[in-house]
């Protein structure tokens, strides 16, 4: 008995020791992420118009705000009130344009669109609820200073500036 | 960027502090965020940076520390990463995003 036990000491002390690190790995992402749904276009129902609405050929874009914590953020979207890009421009562009839910993961949310506030051509909505929230800009475009004159010919684009503000 | 809640802390310059932020791509179609400091009012505050503009791949994070002159902390209230825009030929409306950390 005492040669096996010293036996078994010497093989078992000669086994290496198997040990492996196993990692365990995680990724924090963002509690409120804003990516666009559906980007817009601008439709050019006559000369001296251009419009994201949809009955002018044009398409509103879209934003999604996706938010894993309630009541700790503000969502606020802008219509444009310039153009990022265009042709050179000798007359006044007046914008106009609208900011409204579109669509909304919960019926918690449904009171959103009702408690927001507007400052300018911005619109802000308090997140008081976890989940998803699409929201819409429309943009106007009138060129001409009220003259109707007719846009010069080319590319035009405009930015919508969709913010995550922690309250 | 996160929305959070950050702290000033002490840095080597004195009478300068910096906070810690970390940037965070959610968007596939932008590879550059703009960092920005602001007030109250949504007026910027003079502030310092390694790159003001930094890139960052979809689904990647950056850290990076802004340092702030003690005098305007007072007024800091926000800080901004603002996505840059790349440009093309279409007339179209473009999504600018931007995600506001608050001092409180």
């Amino acid at each position: 008995m005492k040669k096996l036990l010293i036996t078994l000491s010497f093989i078992l002390g000669a086994t290496p020791i198997l040990a492996e690190n196993v990692d365990i790995t995680g990724t924090v992402q963002s509690r409120c992420t804003v990516n666009m749904d559906t980007p817009g276009a601008y439709g050019n129902p006559n000369a001296f118009t251009l419009t994201t609405l949809p009955s002018s050929s044009g398409q509103e874009p879209i934003v999604r705000f996706d938010v894993t914590l309630a009541n700790a953020y503000h969502a606020q979207v802008s219509y444009p009130t310039a153009f990022t890009s265009s042709p050179s421009l000798s007359d006044t562009v007046a914008w106009t344009g609208t900011v409204a839910v579109a669509q909304m993961s919960s019926s918690d949310q449904s009171g959103y669109q009702a408690a927001s506030t507007t400052s300018g051509s911005m619109r802000q909505y308090a997140l008081a609820h976890a989940g998803t929230l699409w929201v819409k800009a429309t943009s106007i475009a009138v060129y001409g200073g009220g003259q109707a004159k007719a846009f010069p010919g080319g590319s035009y684009k405009s930015v919508v500036l969709a913010s995550c503000v922690a309250q | 960027m996160t929305p959070t809640y950050p702290t000033w802390k002490m840095s080597v310059v004195q009478g300068v502090k910096k906070t810690t932020m970390e940037l965070w791509n959610s968007r596939k179609d932008v590879g550059y965020y703009e960092v920005g400091v602001f007030d109250e009012s949504w007026e910027p505050i003079p502030f310092v940076t390694a790159y003001r503009i930094i890139k960052i791949d979809y689904l990647s994070k950056v850290k990076f520390d802004i340092y702030i002159r003690t005098q305007d902390i007072v007024e800091a209230r926000y800080i901004c990463s603002l996505s840059k825009l790349r440009s093309n030929d279409e007339s179209k409306t473009l999504l600018a995003t931007r995600i506001c950390s608050k001092f409180k």
